[in-house]
């Protein structure tokens, strides 16, 4: 008997009992369903996660700190390892690193007219501008002749403020209006004197000390909104900044958190995916070093999400399971009633494996109309909870409360044709081995 | 004459209990090719075990039963199934048509079995549906019909393959007087254009005039054997 004949007796079965075909494979949609939308609102969480991860910043940067660590516990005595030169190299060599950036800031304060403003001054690499993801909105990044030259954050400018007028500025949040500093065409300077361009008090004022040095700088490009940390920082040329932070050095000896110049702040190391932060941050790891990505939060965020979609997908089988002993008992009361009609066909040339073949597809249909029905109803349900759920989540949210991608569907979709296969497999059995006997017996 | 079915000291014991029920005692008979035979007794004589020793559908406590060179006592289910297949139609007392295909499918169901392509088996069954008369009656189902159309469908059904024994259990045992002898006729017309062996178990002695040789049993036991020419 060919598969074209089995399937279409087998539908034709199905459909000469409706009321009960329809009520099994409304078992199968519920299960199916429950499953579903349990898993989607786990995978909605997932990708929340990670988008909200991705505001926070790259994640396939690996920080590597300077925190001084120590080898707790394998009794090598706590040596620290430092972050220099010497560690940029190392890290240069690992494979799967596109980029290195060694990091030195120093807290500043800027003045542009009337207008100061206090700015985190990060000294980079220009060369490794493009790879860590820095892009300019206006004007240009940093090239490697500049000197005293700036790249600034995008909110920086909304940070300056005139010390003359009532304080009432906002933390970057006005946004409506211009900044008060258009930091590329005006002249600006920066020192590490942070009561510079304040109403001073000239009596407190320590006439012993020469005031730090004023350093003229320029404005050349403002980087793109990128909602990360990269908006709320200045950039200059690394060497230039290290000059300045020398010469602070020497002018004021009391400066004791730059003790070793040597060392840097941090080193961000850039991966070239995601799935290799892994494996390049265990190997900085091991070099002895202090690492941090968000990465290593993804993962917390995603084990835990297992969990929670673990439990969710377990209150959604137990539906499933409920429905698979339905489509079993509805195959075996079909068994009672078909006794006859299984017996005449053996008589008349019906073959073992057809009467089980015929059998399993009936259970397997089952399954499969159920799977389809509950996938089209999940979609539905899926679509429901977002629109409910669109203000729970917050507007930046783009992903919503529940996300069904084509793969969950395709495989629920196979999972409940399985189960009906499976559920119907020792019916079939039965029915297989019932005695071609019973069809001439005449009551 | 090649001898189609054979039976050597069959013998079929029942258990019910403690008690011992002897259905078939001890046969033995051969069957020719072509022939037309029957078996004729009471009801409880033992007549329809003998069907089903023969026809495979159970297995002998004792003896032979040798179809077209067999042994068919010796078969596994699947290997029972296979050759039934090939080699044996049925035609039931009550006629177990299914309820839910039409009688162009009814009859083309064991071509089905076999896997004949659809357009092949259709154009078969309906060769056979015109053969018994019931040429208007293709898309039928059997509820919509008579009981002596529905037979009539059954022996289509068991002779559209052209099995080279055809087992017949009561024929007509549902059937009246007229319809019987109608039903009788297509069979015996159909196995004498094919040289098909016929096997008919009935009740009826009227019936028995039919056929070529006539085995009456008794009590699990051939009684007498009748040659009508």
């Amino acid at each position: 008997m060919n598969n074209r004949d089995l399937l279409l007796m087998g539908l034709g079965n199905l459909f000469r009992r409706k009321t009960r075909t329809v009520l099994t494979v409304l078992g199968v949609v519920i299960g199916t369903c429950s499953i579903v939308v349990m898993l989607s609102l786990g995978i909605a969480m997932d990708r929340g996660f990670q988008e909200q991860l991705s505001y926070m910043g790259d994640l396939t940067i690996i920080d590597v700190n300077n925190y001084g660590y120590y080898d707790g516990g394998m009794g090598s005595g706590g040596q620290q390892i430092k972050l220099d030169d010497q560690s940029v190299i190392q890290f240069q060599k690992i494979p799967r690193v596109t980029a290195v950036m060694p990091v030195r800031s120093i807290y500043m304060k800027m003045a542009a007219g009337r207008y100061v403003g206090y700015v985190n001054v990060i000294g980079i690499d220009p060369e490794v501008m493009e790879p860590f993801g820095f892009s300019v909105e206006d004007g240009r990044l940093l090239q490697a002749s500049d000197r005293d030259t700036i790249v600034f954050g995008k909110s920086v400018a909304y940070d300056f403020y005139n010390p003359r007028m009532q304080r009432n500025y906002y933390y970057g949040m006005n946004r409506d209006n211009p900044p008060p500093v258009d930091v590329l065409s005006a002249k600006m300077v920066m020192t590490t004197d942070m009561q510079y361009g304040e109403t001073r008090n000239r009596w407190q004022d320590d006439t012993d000390s020469t005031p730090p040095k004023v350093y003229d700088v320029r404005g050349v490009g403002i980087l793109e909104e990128s909602n990360s940390e990269k908006d709320y920082s200045a950039y200059m040329n690394r060497s230039s900044l290290e000059k300045i932070m020398e010469e602070e050095r020497r002018n004021n000896r009391n400066d004791r958190s730059r003790n070793d110049q040597s060392q840097f702040e941090r080193v961000r190391v850039k991966v070239d995916n995601i799935e290799d932060v892994e494996s390049v941050q265990s190997a900085i790891q091991a070099l002895g070093y202090q690492t941090f990505s968000l990465t290593d939060i993804l993962n917390s965020m995603k084990e835990t999400s297992r969990m929670i979609q673990g439990i969710l997908g377990g209150i959604g089988a137990v539906s499933l399971l409920v429905a698979a002993i339905g489509i079993t008992n509805t195959m075996v009361m079909s068994i009672y009633e078909r006794t006859r009609e299984i017996g005449v066909m053996k008589v008349i040339g019906a073959q073992l494996t057809d009467i089980k073949k015929l059998f399993l597809i009936e259970a397997g249909l089952i399954g499969f109309s159920g799977g389809v029905v509950g996938v089209c109803f999940s979609y539905l349900i899926s679509v429901g909870l977002n629109h409910i759920g669109a203000g729970f989540m917050g507007p930046g949210s783009t992903s919503g409360m529940s996300v069904i991608p084509l793969q969950l569907a395709l495989m629920a979709i196979a999972f409940s044709t399985l189960i009906g296969i499976v559920s119907g497999y020792s019916p079939a059995r039965r029915a297989m081995k019932l005695s071609a006997l019973e069809a001439i017996r005449n009551d | 004459m090649k001898k189609t079915v054979e039976l050597e000291n069959a013998r079929k014991v029942y258990r019910l209990g403690d008690e011992k029920v002897v259905a078939v005692d001890n046969i033995s008979l051969s069957i020719a090719e072509g022939e037309i035979c029957c078996l004729l007794g009471t009801s409880g004589s033992g007549k329809s075990t003998l069907l089903n020793l023969m026809a495979g559908l159970e297995k002998p406590s004792k003896g032979k039963i040798i179809i077209k060179g067999k042994r068919v006592d010796k078969m596994s289910e699947t290997q029972l199934a296979l050759f039934r297949q090939r080699n044996i139609g049925f035609v039931f007392q009550s006629y177990n048509l299914m309820p839910m295909l039409t009688a162009l499918e009814n009859v083309s169901l064991p071509l089905t079995f076999r896997g004949v392509p659809l357009k092949k088996r259709n154009q078969l069954a309906a060769e056979m549906l015109e053969n018994v008369g019931l040429g208007k009656y293709l898309k039928h189902r059997p509820m919509q019909m008579s009981g002596g159309q529905q037979q009539r469908v059954g022996i289509a059904r068991a002779f559209v393959s052209k099995p080279p024994v055809v087992f017949a259990d009561e024929p007509t045992g549902n059937l009246d007087s007229k319809t019987s002898l109608e039903v009788m006729g297509l069979m015996l017309e159909m196995a004498r254009a094919h040289q098909q062996t016929l096997v008919i178990v009935t009740h009826d002695p009227g019936i028995s005039k039919y056929a070529d040789r006539v085995y009456t049993i008794l009590d699990g036991n051939i009684e007498t054997i009748l040659e009508n020419h």
